[in-house]
């Protein structure tokens, strides 16, 4: 299906089965954001999946759409065999190695912007320290920077990979923009991003947290 | 010698050339304290090897020399195929960078020295043990295969610690703390004790007080048959530091007489690590203070009590910072609640709800009203289950793991890292310290202490602290100004005086 050294491309029903793999029930907009498809689209393959019983649809204030033990299954045999079939596994195997050594750094980082150290005592950051500030996301550029490079071989050989990184990217941008909840806060955040991510390689790896 | 110091009472380089933990273990040796026997490369010797990409001209022979010394004190060869020496490779700079930098174990165990340590012990399990410990430390400090000869691992171990002063987390985490990039790291050679050594071995840590409350009781946690990283790792079922005044009196009579010999020369509360081996209790770092929030207001009232600090002292001790808690709530008299589980508090606050153990009950549960989701760790799948609930107990996990960073992203209360609690989803229970407990049961986290209770405890008004209120009398003498005012300035208004 592929030609060689071009990244395999998994199709959009899979795309939205797996997203809901690795974010647990969300918004329809969620999906659109982590998939990068148009909404439409989402909308149907998300009726597709639940009339195959993959997928159902949760009501009240924190429900959302998200995987029948079913859908789980199926996604785990389809994500095993996608990985199996493009013979990426040492590919993908490696980038958790990346991953995981920049992951420890990720979470010092996030817990800084969370709460720093005053007096010796813990408190909540809030935010009045812009040089402090300034510090934490400069380290989480340098470390976005590291991400990048750890991932570079993953996205080339899984398209569907690449989609973190733009959606890290923008985190990140928006935080430096002045966002502040883009770096832990938002369930856009750098932070929800990266944690999808780890799920994602433990996922397709077929790893237990 | 240049580069190396002993670890002896006589030696008077400062904590910037010792770094802060093997200048804490002279101090202990000055107080007849036990000890293991080792000693120091300066932090001299690590900028050398960062300026210059290799070890110090000299330091190979000042190695061999102290290793030679070592040997002599202990009467063991490192390495040797009978009675070996096998030595501790720690970090330890100016500053306190915890779980940053390189430490490697048991080291000299090449597979003839794991022989001998099996033929001497009679224990070959423990020796095998103590052998696959050194090369899983070996391995994630060096990247490197590991040399044949003892020496040779300890000059490429003593590289490996240098070198991870420069990694991308420790830079980041100097950064984050303000704390300068020259410095560098000093090293710790110690002979190895053995916490996996027998029954009567262990490792564990040591509070001369209670760090949540600061109440004047000994505190703290121990693992029998381990090496003390397991203790910090969080992985293990640590048990209650006071089993041991049963099980190892000696122990425990030898870590209540280290940690009142250490506040009386430091006149503060302390904490010890410690390990003992065959019933001898050995230890392995000190600290002083570090007490926060009404912990460090009942340690500072108590010690001017006690006499070994003056009132104004206790005065200087406590930063208005530390005064932020009186806006958390805590739970009251944690000691009479129901306990059901300890655990590292993440997110400050106190939380009440039913107990639910996955995050697709939490969210149906929640509008029946609060909800407490507890869980093995947690992972993305749990994050509506997070929205949903008041607050949040994971077994798993540290201060800085997922869960933690969500929690304080929606400041949910949260106590991470239960190591005792067991989540069964199946049969949708609980199960901690000997109990289980079905979903629905009402609980209550204390995101600030790490404690999970059982029940409605009684919320503390915590600005009526009996050891504040005394402390801010204290204040008020001293400034003169009795009038009424929120505490933080209180404080303040006394400060600003003793810094005349």
């Amino acid at each position: 299906m592929t030609r060689p050294g071009s990244p395999l491309v998994t199709g959009d029903d899979l795309l939205v089965l797996h997203a809901l793999r690795c974010m647990g029930f969300v918004s329809l907009a969620r999906v659109a954001e982590a998939t990068g498809l148009p909404g439409p689209e989402v909308e149907s393959e998300l009726i597709d999946l639940a009339v195959a019983g993959l997928a159902t649809r949760v009501g009240g204030d924190f429900g959302g759409w998200g995987l029948t033990e079913t859908g789980r299954a199926a996604d785990a045999e389809r994500i095993a065999d996608e990985l199996d079939a493009a013979g990426t596994r040492t590919v993908v195997a490696a980038a958790y190695e990346g991953f995981l050594t920049l992951n420890p750094e990720l979470l010092d980082l996030c817990g800084a912007w969370q709460l720093r150290s005053a007096g010796g005592v813990a408190t909540i950051n809030d935010h009045d320290d812009p040089a402090y500030d300034a510090r934490v996301l400069d380290r989480l550029t340098d470390l976005d920077r590291r991400a990048e490079v750890a991932c570079a071989d993953l996205s080339a050989a899984m398209l569907r990979f690449r989609r973190y990184r733009v959606r890290l990217a923008g985190a990140l941008a928006r935080a430096r923009s002045g966002a502040l909840d883009f770096v832990t806060d938002s369930t856009a955040s750098y932070h929800a991003v990266w944690f999808q991510l780890h799920e994602d390689l433990l996922a397709t790896l077929g790893l237990q947290r | 010698m240049t580069w190396i110091h002993p670890l002896a009472p006589e030696v008077e380089e400062p904590a910037d050339v010792l770094g802060a933990k093997a200048h804490g273990l002279v101090g202990l040796g000055r107080l007849s304290l036990p000890v293991p026997p080792g000693f120091v490369i300066g932090t001299g010797a690590c900028r050398a090897f960062l300026r210059h990409g290799r070890l110090p001209d000299g330091l190979a022979h000042e190695l061999v020399a102290a290793v030679a010394e070592l040997e002599a004190v202990t009467g063991r060869r490192l390495g040797g195929p009978e009675r070996p020496l096998a030595v501790s490779v720690r970090s330890g700079g100016t500053g306190s960078m915890p779980g940053m930098m390189a430490t490697i174990l048991n080291l000299g165990l090449t597979a003839e020295a794991a022989d001998g340590l099996a033929a001497e012990t009679g224990d070959r399990r423990f020796a095998l043990d103590a052998r696959r410990r050194f090369l899983a430390s070996f391995a994630a400090a060096t990247d490197a295969p590991v040399p044949d000869d003892p020496l040779g691992q300890l000059t490429a171990a003593v590289a490996a610690v240098f070198s991870s002063w420069d990694t991308p987390r420790a830079t980041t985490y100097r950064e984050l703390h303000g704390m300068p990039h020259d410095l560098g790291t000093a090293v710790t050679v110690q002979a190895m004790v053995y916490g996996n050594r027998d029954r009567h071995s262990g490792s564990g840590v040591a509070f001369s007080r209670d760090p949540t409350t600061g109440e004047p009781v000994p505190f703290g946690e121990v693992l029998f048959g381990r090496q003390g990283d397991d203790v910090v790792s969080g992985r293990s079922l640590t048990q209650p530091l006071r089993v041991l005044a049963d099980r190892e009196p000696a122990v425990w009579a030898g870590l209540l007489g280290a940690m009142r010999g250490v506040e009386a020369h430091d006149r503060d509360a302390c904490s010890l690590e410690f390990t003992f081996e065959t019933g001898r209790l050995w230890l392995l770092q000190v600290r002083s203070g570090g007490f926060a929030g009404a912990a460090a207001v009942r340690v500072a009232t108590d010690l001017a009590d006690e006499g070994l600090i003056e009132r104004s002292e206790a005065l200087r001790r406590v930063a208005p910072e530390h005064l932020r808690y009186l806006r958390t709530p805590r739970i009251a008299a944690v000691g009479e609640a129901d306990v059901l589980a300890r655990g590292l508090g993440a997110c400050p606050g106190v939380a009440v709800g039913r107990l639910a153990t996955t995050a697709d009950t939490a969210a149906r549960m929640a509008a029946d009203g609060p909800v407490i989701l507890v869980r093995p760790e947690t992972s993305p799948l749990d994050m509506h289950g997070l929205a949903a609930a008041a607050g949040v107990v994971t077994a798993r996990g540290g201060p800085a793991s997922h869960a933690a960073v969500v929690a304080r992203a929606m400041r949910k209360p949260a106590v991470v890292g239960v190591a005792d609690l067991t989540v069964d989803v199946a049969a949708a229970t609980v199960r901690a310290g000997g109990r289980t407990l079905p979903e629905g049961t009402l609980i209550a986290v204390d995101g600030s202490g790490g404690a999970v209770v059982v029940g409605h405890p009684r919320l503390a008004p915590a600005a009526a602290d009996p050891h504040l209120q005394r402390l801010l009398t204290w204040a008020d003498e001293l400034s003169g100004d009795a009038s009424e005012r929120p505490e933080a300035q209180r404080l303040r208004a006394a400060h600003a005086i003793l810094r005349r």
